[in-house]
């Protein structure tokens, strides 16, 4: 029984890691820029399907393709803040909301003409490894892209700490009167962050490759996953959103185990359900706006 | 608005008129379809502007509400026998109960997570609903039976009887609407749409009105429900709880032009014309073009005309008429 639950709890954790990636996106775009991305699992979708066409026409590894994926998807970011999110600041709820959601139903449904909606795998040498430390089986591909998403949050950590661009970050996010008065750029730190946060989407789209299948639809339960942990996490908080994120992962993954496989979905909406009714401002506090 | 309202009266006694006989006019099966298609999801609409339109709720949860609505009257009808015009009322009294727990917990949330709460809430229904098979047949669903023509039972021969029901659903929407936007309720719902802090500072109770409109739009949408797997004689969760509904709910309104009496109608015509000229054009064999061109027309909306299509409407009506009296009064000065 103890090593059942650890191995769920294994488990969860392992991919509770990737959805920390697309939380910390969501969440540093809603703190920075104030703007709910519904297009973020879109963007991990289209990570996977970098990774996917160069595994399969150049034979890369999509761990190395990471290093195409965040690149190209950070320059997508600043595109999509220059272009469209800036031009709906400010304009209340229903334009900022319906306008990444336009876009992720776009993106869909342009991946779904343009790759049809056949699942891609890719399939590597560590593909389906694995080694038991004790009772406990570690598939290695799962375990490098946590270790790997693990490692990209600690540098967005570092990065917002100690760089003049990071305090920017942070200082637009507190007070943007503020910060703009001190001589920041709000749409250059804005472009910035939502390329980071794009990037970050795209790394977790590469790091799934090796062992998830690449589909027009694949964003969505990350999407869903991350707003739910953005909420669990105190909306705009990176912190809450990791330890969210990895929290989602194991009670997603108890759900599988005990209630059945279909049921880890169900699992996470009653918890943000029950997080709506018992916290509503997430469990850090702060405000739920 | 105001521009159509002065000679109101006549324009909406054609406009019945043009809907009452259009069924008789047209009889292409592959047209009524359609029809039938536009006034469902305009009523839709309509039920989702009201909480999402006047209070700038913006659900994407109504999907829940048109499953339940699905659900109850179908499993009265074959589990009980009780005839789906009483079902779908008892469809639509189940989603306003289901409504006053959801809209408790939703409306805890504003803005975007209000939004996402509600997915999450249409999702537990749909996961709900295919994983209690006993309940309610679980993911395969199940046919309704066929009783050839039964009025009693909602069910018709005549493709054009379907047409009338969703013709009378979205003129019952339309006229509770019109109701409610004169009425006091009308006023607190848009201060809150407007700024809901600074309504509740001036003395407006805004979580028990949230929670009225709320209820009256789930039980609008539960009608829809119960009427449309009427219409195609089958549900399965997939069916009734589907996304899209939730989508093209808040979609058609937003097209239109949200709050606005009308805005959800122009907006589901707009739409649905697209996608029958696309259909036609390109057969169904291509998907995911439809919702490619929906998504351009809400982005290009939303950039250029975040009022809706009917502001744009009601401008050309206004130069016409300008241009009309101005040249009337000339002639009269010449004459």
């Amino acid at each position: 029984m103890l090593e059942v639950l650890a191995q769920v709890v294994v488990n969860g954790l392992l991919i509770g890691g990737i959805y920390a990636l697309v939380s910390i996106g969501v969440t540093l775009i809603f703190g920075v820029v104030k703007i709910v991305n519904f297009a973020q699992g879109e963007f991990v979708m289209i990570g996977m399907y970098i990774s996917f066409f160069l595994a399969t026409y150049f034979g890369i590894d999509p761990l190395v393709s990471l290093a195409v994926s965040m690149p190209v998807l950070f320059i997508v970011g600043m595109l999509l803040q220059h272009f469209l999110i800036r031009r709906v600041l400010g304009l209340g709820d229903m334009p900022q909301i319906f306008l990444t959601f336009a876009l992720s139903l776009l993106l869909m449904n342009l991946a779904l003409m343009a790759f049809t909606a056949n699942y891609r795998t890719v399939h590597t040498w560590y593909s389906d490894e694995a080694f038991h430390l004790g009772e406990i089986y570690v598939p290695i591909a799962k375990l490098v892209a946590f270790v790997l998403a693990m490692a990209l949050s600690g540098i967005l950590w570092v990065f917002l700490q100690t760089t003049d661009m990071g305090k920017a970050m942070r200082a637009a996010a507190q007070k943007p009167e503020v910060a703009m008065l001190m001589g920041i750029n709000p749409n250059r730190v804005f472009a910035v962050a939502t390329g980071v946060s794009l990037a970050l989407a795209g790394a977790a789209g590469s790091l799934l490759m090796p062992f998830y299948p690449a589909s027009p639809m694949a964003g969505q339960v990350f999407v869903l996953m991350a707003f739910v942990a953005v909420v669990l996490g105190t909306l705009g908080n990176v912190k809450g959103a990791l330890i969210a994120s990895l929290m989602m992962g194991v009670a997603e993954s108890l759900g599988i185990q005990f209630v059945g496989a279909d049921s880890g979905l169900i699992v996470v909406f009653l918890m943000l359900l029950l997080t709506l009714a018992f916290r509503p401002s997430g469990l850090a506090g702060g405000g739920a706006r | 608005m105001r521009v159509l309202r002065s000679s109101g009266a006549l324009w909406l006694g054609l406009l019945t008129v043009v809907l009452l006989v259009l069924p008789l006019v047209v009889t292409s099966r592959f047209a009524i379809d359609i029809f039938i298609r536009v006034l469902l999801f305009a009523f839709i609409g309509v039920a989702w502007n009201l909480i999402g339109g006047y209070a700038k709720q913006l659900s994407l949860g109504h999907a829940a509400y048109f499953g339940l609505g699905a659900y109850t009257s179908t499993i009265l009808q074959i589990d009980v026998g009780i005839s789906p015009w009483i079902g779908m009322l008892a469809g639509g009294v189940v989603a306003m109960l289901a409504s006053l727990p959801i809209g408790a917990l939703c409306f805890r949330l504003r803005g975007p997570y209000f939004a996402i709460s509600t997915i999450a809430t249409a999702q537990v229904f749909m996961l709900l609903f295919l994983k209690f098979r006993d309940f309610a047949w679980g993911a395969e669903g199940t046919t309704i039976p066929n009783l050839g023509n039964a009025p009693l039972m909602m069910q018709f021969e005549a493709k054009a009887a379907y047409y009338y029901i969703a013709l009378g659903l979205l003129a019952i929407g339309l006229a509770i609407t019109y109701r409610i936007e004169r009425s006091w309720m009308g006023y607190y719902l848009v201060a809150i749409g407007e700024d809901e802090d600074a309504a509740e500072a001036i003395g407006v109770n805004a979580m028990r009105i949230k929670r009225d409109i709320y209820m009256i739009s789930a039980f609008l949408t539960a009608l829809a429900g119960t009427f449309y797997v009427q219409y195609i004689y089958f549900i399965d969760p997939q069916t009734a709880f589907n996304f899209n509904i939730s989508v093209e709910a808040a979609l058609v309104s937003i097209v239109g032009g949200v709050g606005t009496l009308w805005g959800p109608v122009i907006g589901t015509v707009l739409l649905e014309a697209t996608s029958a000229l696309l259909q036609s054009w390109l057969g169904s064999s291509f998907g995911g073009i439809q919702l490619t061109v929906y998504s351009l027309i809400l982005m290009a909306v939303i950039l250029w005309r975040p009022t809706g299509l009917l502001s744009v409407l009601a401008e050309v009506y206004a130069r016409i008429v300008r241009r009309g009296s101005a040249q009337t009064k000339k002639a009269v000065l010449d004459g």
